[in-house]
């Protein structure tokens, strides 16, 4: 057989598999999640109280370890930086023992509300319930990095997350969503 | 069906899955069906000194193998493979029964390729060779391994992970196939019905492939589907009685030369190739390539 053929043929293979992967993942949307409009039209405050009910929370699940998957959910961070004033929602999912979050939904000053591209912000390493660390990425003058960051619980609906990196630190609050 | 493909799953459930395929395998599946397969040969009166000896060299290698792809794994492999997924592949993908499967095929054309380079190039013979040097076909052949065996592999499979798939999924997908290959190395499954053969590998497949009769040589490269060697021109079914090993037996049980044997002999070739140019191009050209000189 022709090398040629032998690398159309193996292309063709391999980009039928991973673009049917791909439509799986980005193309059909089977999510059971309450569907976010794109913008919304009633103002949302940066600074709201806590949520009464928070969602997310697996309960079927019998590997669930109540002592530290309270961190499963939508969080809301508010922000007040040069770059952006107002507030990003994060998706914390538990993926293979760690803990990630996903951008969700961005939100100005004004309450209007974008849905995010689901990039992974933050992953938590270790978590005991009450204080954590993990790997942060943080842009600062268009540019990504990886920094350590340190997670502690203030309650149940609430943590922090502060890093330092070279000077260049904050300490963020997280809010149930 | 297209709901139930896009249906996200949970970490913690496809772990377990593969734990139970991949790991609890050996208890449930491969140690049985290897005790079957000593009963057998002491019916058929082929148990011999031979076969045992050779079978515990078999278990060593392994150990060998298992060594090197240990601190292969602590030093390099999580790492690169988070490096290549945190930094050059396309969007992450979702966990659900697409992408799970998807991988697992990815992972099994992946190990075709890989299959397929180590028999024709210098170097990856030098090492594969010590699974193919056995003259017995049973459960431990399958885990008769060359002391780089774990190095092509990575090679293989970084693509995967820079299309976007979890650099661990991907890990547990490599393992499924080669647990799948374990459950070929036997002669007590004949030929399975013509659908089976047509699209899975199949004992009858890779008995040829491990033949050493001449018309067998580098065929049959294929981990779960032997579609891969249809469509790639690689396919050879069983006609001829199968002669186990390779065409220059080592006529040894003892684990180190088993182990090493390939390498020693690849170097000794290269002792006998003049110039540097023409050593380097040992290493990627055919095991029976040697210069014009």
């Amino acid at each position: 057989m022709k090398n040629s053929t032998l690398v159309f043929r193996s292309l063709g293979i391999i980009i039928f598999l991973a673009g049917l992967a791909h439509l799986f993942s980005f193309g059909i949307d089977t999510s059971d999640d309450a569907p976010t409009p794109t913008i919304e039209t009633n103002a949302v405050p940066v600074e709201q109280p806590e949520a009464e009910n928070p969602t997310e929370k697996p309960v079927a699940n019998t590997a669930y370890n109540p002592e530290t998957d309270h961190l499963i959910g939508q969080w809301k961070v508010a922000y007040n930086t040069e770059d952006f004033k107002g507030a990003i929602v994060y998706k914390i999912k538990k993926e293979s023992k760690v803990f990630n979050a996903y951008t969700h939904q961005y939100q100005d000053e004004n309450g209007y509300a974008e849905k995010a591209k689901g990039s992974k912000a933050l992953t938590i390493t270790s978590f005991n319930g009450s204080k954590g660390k993990g790997i942060y990425n943080i842009e600062y003058e268009g540019k990504q990095y990886e920094v350590d960051c340190k997670i502690a619980q203030v309650d149940e609906n609430t943590f922090t997350l502060s890093y330092d990196y070279y000077g260049y630190g904050d300490v963020e609050t997280w809010k149930r969503q | 069906m297209i709901d139930f493909l896009a249906k996200k799953l949970d970490w913690l459930d496809v772990h377990h899955w593969f734990y139970i395929f991949n790991d609890l395998s050996l208890f449930y599946i491969i140690i049985p069906f290897f005790v079957l397969e000593l009963i057998r040969y002491a019916y058929l009166k082929r148990l011999d000194k031979d076969l045992v000896l050779d079978s515990i060299a078999n278990v060593i290698t392994f150990g060998g193998f298992f060594l090197v792809e240990v601190i292969l794994g602590i030093l390099a492999i999580t790492k690169v493979y988070y490096w290549v997924y945190n930094n050059i592949s396309l969007p992450h993908l979702e966990l659900n029964w697409a992408t799970v499967i998807c991988c697992v095929l990815l992972a099994d054309f992946a190990y075709y390729w890989e299959h397929r380079t180590m028999h024709r190039i210098g170097i990856g013979w030098a090492t594969h060779t010590v699974h193919h040097s056995s003259p017995h076909f049973n459960m431990s052949v399958a885990y008769r391994f060359g002391p780089l065996d774990a190095i092509m592999p990575v090679v293989f499979s970084l693509p995967i992970v820079m299309l976007g798939f979890d650099p661990i999924l991907v890990l547990l997908s490599e393992v499924f196939v080669q647990v799948f290959q374990t459950l070929l190395h036997t002669e007590i499954i004949g030929k399975l019905t013509k659908p089976i053969e047509f699209i899975f590998n199949t004992p009858s497949h890779h008995r040829v492939h491990h033949g050493s009769n001449r018309q067998y040589w580098d065929k049959n490269y294929a981990g779960i589907l032997i579609i891969w060697d249809r469509m790639l021109g690689t396919f050879e079914p069983e006609k001829e009685k199968v002669v186990y090993g390779i065409s220059q037996p080592i006529n040894s049980v003892n684990p180190i030369v088993v182990f090493f044997h390939g390498i020693t002999r690849f170097v000794k070739k290269l002792g006998q190739i003049k110039g540097f140019s023409n050593k380097l191009l040992a290493f990627v050209k055919p095991p029976d390539w040697m210069p014009k000189q």
